[in-house]
């Protein structure tokens, strides 16, 4: 229901605050008004009890024992309301900051590099092609699939490291460079390694040797 | 050309019934319920405002209640008035108040007082400070910390819980 605009004043006429011209108009008011004139006499009997019997109504209680958990009420009045706000939003920016930011500054995960002499227990990554005496040099190195986003890379040795690659399959060619360094009656050995997305060493391929047989 | 005046159509007992309880809360604020003439004049008023209406003299030029309004104020001012004058020549002694009114009030006040001491002390507080303290709105909302807004929030609640206690 629209509250009538001079239902604010019927406190204010009640308590004789209204003078003149504004006091007649709001008696007019409520000779035309049933619903503000309905108001006005429950008021007044609110009002005249409280006037014929306050100090009964509001004399002070003997003090209660002090209740040992605070009430919502107490706790709530610390702040204003105001207050209370800032204290939401510190709380809100303290707990984007310990779970946004701060793992951003971790550092990143470090990186494992293995040498020759070394082992790495885990998956086992094997060697396809080439692994026997071949009688040319190899158009392509084939190696078992370890995993989804894998990234392995291949080395070739002679004596030294004759080449290194990466690739995403298990399977890569020689280039034409590399197979004119090759030549039949000399030995070889390559090796795999995979790495994780994050570049993470996941698993190590035993080194496998081979030979191109000599022309005949 | 003959241009015949219409009146507006008054129900009159409907305005006898609607009315004497808005001219009686009028009268008694006026001049006090200890005045035991309170009740003639407002029989008075109705009986003036009959004769009015009969006579042709209410055109509906303003509401009904404003015509009501202003036969009240005008008799209210005479009444005023003569008691003035009339005191000024011979001081009458103090009226005494009509018993049977005073123990309907008074029982009404009782009950609504004893609704009122049950209320939480957030209400009692306010109607202390504003009603029976008569502090103004503001001075009520800096004792208590709040705003001037939330004080007549709590007054407006406490007046619905008041009559929620004391409906029969």
């Amino acid at each position: 229901m629209k509250k009538c605009p001079f239902e604010e004043q019927i406190d204010s006429y009640l308590l004789n605050r209204l003078e003149g011209e504004e006091k007649e108009i709001f008696e007019e008011h409520y000779f035309n008004c049933p619903a503000c004139f309905q108001k006005i006499q429950a008021r007044d009997e609110v009002i005249a009890a409280i006037k014929s019997r306050g100090a009964w109504i509001f004399k002070e209680e003997p003090a209660r024992r002090k209740n040992l958990v605070p009430s919502f009420e107490k706790v709530y009045s610390v702040f204003t309301p105001r207050q209370w706000a800032t204290v939401a939003a510190a709380a809100a920016l303290l707990l984007v900051v310990i779970f946004g930011v701060l793992p951003q500054w971790r550092k990143p995960t470090p990186q494992f590099f293995l040498g020759d002499h070394e082992v790495v227990r885990g998956k086992t990554l094997s060697l396809i092609s080439p692994i026997i005496d071949v009688r040319a040099v190899p158009a392509y190195f084939e190696w078992t699939k370890l995993g989804d986003n894998i990234e392995y890379r291949i080395s070739v040795y002679n004596e030294k490291l004759l080449w290194t690659a990466t690739t995403k399959e298990t399977r890569i060619a020689l280039p034409e460079a590399v197979k004119k360094l090759m030549t039949a009656g000399q030995k070889y050995s390559w090796q795999v390694r995979a790495f994780s997305e994050k570049g993470t060493l996941v698993a190590v391929s035993s080194r496998v040797h081979f030979q191109i047989k000599p022309v005949e | 050309m003959n241009f015949v005046e219409k009146r507006p159509v008054v129900d009159l007992d409907e305005v006898v019934v609607k009315y004497r309880p808005v001219v009686s809360f009028k009268v008694k604020k006026s001049i006090g319920t200890q005045t035991p003439d309170w009740e003639d004049i407002v029989d008075e008023i109705i009986t003036q405002v009959i004769e009015k209406v009969k006579k042709g003299e209410f055109r509906g030029e303003s509401s009904i209640g404003t015509f009501i309004y202003t036969i009240t104020s005008r008799r209210i001012v005479d009444y005023i008035r003569q008691k003035t004058k009339v005191l000024k020549e011979i001081p009458e002694p103090a009226p005494l108040p009509d018993p049977c009114l005073s123990t309907e009030n008074r029982e009404r006040a009782r009950i609504l007082a004893e609704a009122i001491k049950q209320l939480k002390p957030k209400f009692k507080e306010v109607l202390n400070l504003y009603y029976y303290q008569e502090l103004s709105r503001e001075e009520v909302a800096r004792r208590l910390g709040i705003s001037p807004r939330r004080v007549s929030e709590r007054l407006n609640y406490a007046q619905k819980l008041l009559r929620k206690m004391i409906r029969p």
